[in-house]
């Protein structure tokens, strides 16, 4: 591990130095919002932000992704397969959350026979520079999901904001190799590393949400049936918005694009949501999933129930996104105490 | 490993009209490269997400057996854009292909068993790949006693004639024909295909029942295999369901934590019994 210091009016000389090897996404302000754009003037770089609307997994997994590109003349049809998987990237400024976030995605699109390799080969060619969250949002709920404000684990370069400047941290082998090339980074003193520490432990003590989510897998599944996914479903309007703010989502839909002509086209895929009706519902007009109640339940069940079924951890970050845009203020937070109130209830039942 | 979505590329090789309105076709395709071909590896029961290059993809169950080879088929019913647009296509035009997908039938667990194969409607497709793999000279002697059981709507819907009518011919399968109601000409069964499995009576004695049609047929099937004792490990569907990727990635297909694709489409129905009824 080296440990560095990089001061915040040095990010121009950072940037300039990284950007003639690496696409360079950071969080800027666009209309108002904080979103993760490739970086083209140093100067657009937000540091002063809680964390983005659309989280950063919008750089690997775009809203709409080519799969590839075809020409058809007549009954001659070519496939031209994409040739800029190789480049490399670096997200800067990324959350401890949204990290863990691609950590799921790669364990997902990196699971069974066949791998999604358009994924995971712009994965393996990103480097991840994240900044511990001094100081968490109200909706945010990391900590009860096995996460942390500064949790390291799945970054490549850890910086704590230190004021002036961030205390950086390297994580792994490709963190080292990256700050070793920054030779103009100076050391950290003693007292930067202890407030580091001290404001750890500031931001994880201002959690305002601890949810119970030891027992919540268990929970859910014998109650697939239970009358309480009608409660919990009532005021969803099916948006979506949900799941395409969640940073752990990553249904698509695949169709072909073909220009005018009919002869040159791309066939893509677009975020999709389980919250859509039109998501399962076969050609026949039969639906597997066709009301709200059980879209909505498919969501939580995914999470809680069968991502840890599958991979032996949940699939939220809690990052709190689902949390804050609800449109109808359908809270996670509060649908995950109902799902624990089951149990209790069921447990009174037996005292009584 | 290269971009999974990309598909190899076949041409029509022939167009067969399967029923008398002619909303089912089989489209054989031939595959552009030798290579590709070899590398399409599979059994019974499996599916392939086909395409119209500018139109669109879906997954549909392969309808040849592996033991007819040279091409591989495909049964459509013409639905929506781009089953429409397989239904337009004509003699050398070029289909996309990705698969083999999905476990298939277990035809390895199969061997040694007296097989049930009980099918309705259009949903025959990969139960004709199935038997055609089991009575080539080649598999008929690892598996016992075969029984079909086939029912329809009316005659014009019976699909495969051709191989119905060399089944026919043999002694070593019993083929079973059934439409809902009675016509001039008809000299088979008449009535749901549930009594009639029920009349037929296969035993469960070593048996596997191949359950594969419409979700009533479906349901009422299986009453009548469990009253004629037949157990959930011996009863095998097929399911169906939205697709879009066929390799477990873009999500729809769940069913409990389990995704059709992958880890289906078919299941015994002791498997179906644990999972959530969401299909």
């Amino acid at each position: 591990m080296i440990q560095k210091i990089l001061m915040k009016n040095e990010i121009g000389k950072f940037y300039i130095e990284l950007a003639e090897d690496y696409n360079i996404f950071a969080p800027v302000n666009e209309k108002g919002s904080i979103v993760f754009k490739k970086i083209l003037n140093s100067e657009d770089i937000v540091l002063d932000y809680f964390n983005s609307k659309v989280p950063p997994k919008e750089i690997l997994f775009p809203k709409t992704e080519v799969l590839f590109n075809y020409t058809i003349d007549g009954k001659d049809i070519k496939i031209e397969d994409r040739d800029d998987l190789n480049e490399k990237n670096i997200i800067f400024g990324i959350r401890p959350c949204d990290a863990h976030g691609f950590m799921l995605l790669e364990n997902f699109f990196g699971f069974g026979a066949v791998k999604d390799e358009i994924f995971l080969k712009k994965r393996k060619n990103t480097l991840l520079i994240g900044i511990g969250c001094n100081v968490p949002k109200s909706t945010c709920f990391c900590t009860s999901v096995e996460g942390h404000p500064f949790k390291k684990d799945d970054l490549d370069i850890f910086l704590v904001d230190l004021g002036e400047k961030f205390l950086l941290e390297t994580i792994n082998n490709n963190g080292e190799s990256l700050v070793k090339k920054l030779t103009w980074l100076t050391d950290p003193k003693k007292g930067d590393i202890q407030q580091a520490k001290e404001l750890s432990k500031k931001a994880e003590e201002s959690f305002e949400t601890k949810l119970d989510l030891s027992k919540i897998d268990k929970i859910l599944d014998p109650n697939f049936n239970h009358p309480i996914w009608e409660e919990i479903s009532e005021i969803c309007i099916g948006c979506g918005t949900c799941s395409y703010l969640c940073p752990t989502c990553s249904c698509f839909d695949v169709i072909d694009e073909t220009d005018q002509y009919n002869n040159r086209g791309r066939r893509i895929r677009i975020w999709d949501t389980c919250q859509s009706c039109l998501y399962t519902q076969h050609t026949s007009g039969h639906n597997p999933r066709g009301s709200c109640i059980e879209r909505c339940r498919n969501r939580i069940m995914h999470k809680f129930s069968y991502y840890p079924e599958n991979y032996n951890t949940l699939g939220c970050v809690g990052c709190g996104r689902c949390v804050q845009l609800c449109p109808v203020n359908n809270d996670l937070r509060t649908i995950i105490n109902k799902i624990n109130e089951i149990e209790n209830k069921k447990e009174e039942k037996v005292v009584a | 490993m290269p971009n999974p979505y990309i598909p190899v590329l076949t041409t029509v090789k022939s167009i067969a009209s399967e029923n008398k309105v002619n909303d089912i076709k089989t489209l054989e395709l031939e595959f552009k490269n030798e290579k590709d071909y070899k590398s399409f590896d599979y059994i019974p029961g499996q599916f392939a997400e086909i395409s119209l290059i500018g139109k669109g993809e879906c997954p549909i169950g392969i309808a040849s057996s592996p033991t007819e080879e040279g091409s591989i088929k495909f049964t459509i019913k013409k639905m929506g854009e781009v089953t429409s647009g397989f239904h337009n296509c004509e003699i050398g035009d070029v289909v996309g292909v990705r698969g083999p997908m999905g476990n298939g039938w277990p035809i390895e667990d199969m061997k040694g068993k007296n097989i049930v194969v009980v099918g309705g409607g259009f949903a025959f497709s990969t139960l004709r790949s199935l038997i055609i793999y089991i009575l080539d000279e080649k598999h008929r002697k690892d598996y016992k006693d075969i029984t079909v059981i086939y029912g329809n709507r009316d005659s014009g819907e019976v699909l495969y004639r051709d191989v119905l009518e060399e089944w026919k011919k043999r002694n070593d399968i019993k083929v079973v024909l059934t439409i809902d109601r009675e016509e001039e000409g008809w000299n088979e069964k008449v009535g749901f295909v549930a009594p009639v499995v029920k009349e037929v009576a296969p035993l469960s004695e070593n048996a596997i029942a191949v359950v594969c049609g419409p979700p009533i047929m479906i349901k009422t099937t299986i009453a009548v295999l469990e009253e004629l004792n037949f157990k959930d490990e011996q009863i095998l569907n097929s399911l169906e369901m939205r697709m879009k990727c066929g390799i477990g990635k873009c999500g729809r297909c769940n069913i409990g934590s389990k995704y059709v694709c992958t880890d289906g489409p078919v299941f015994s129905l002791a498997e179906l019994k644990k999972m959530p009824n969401e299909y």
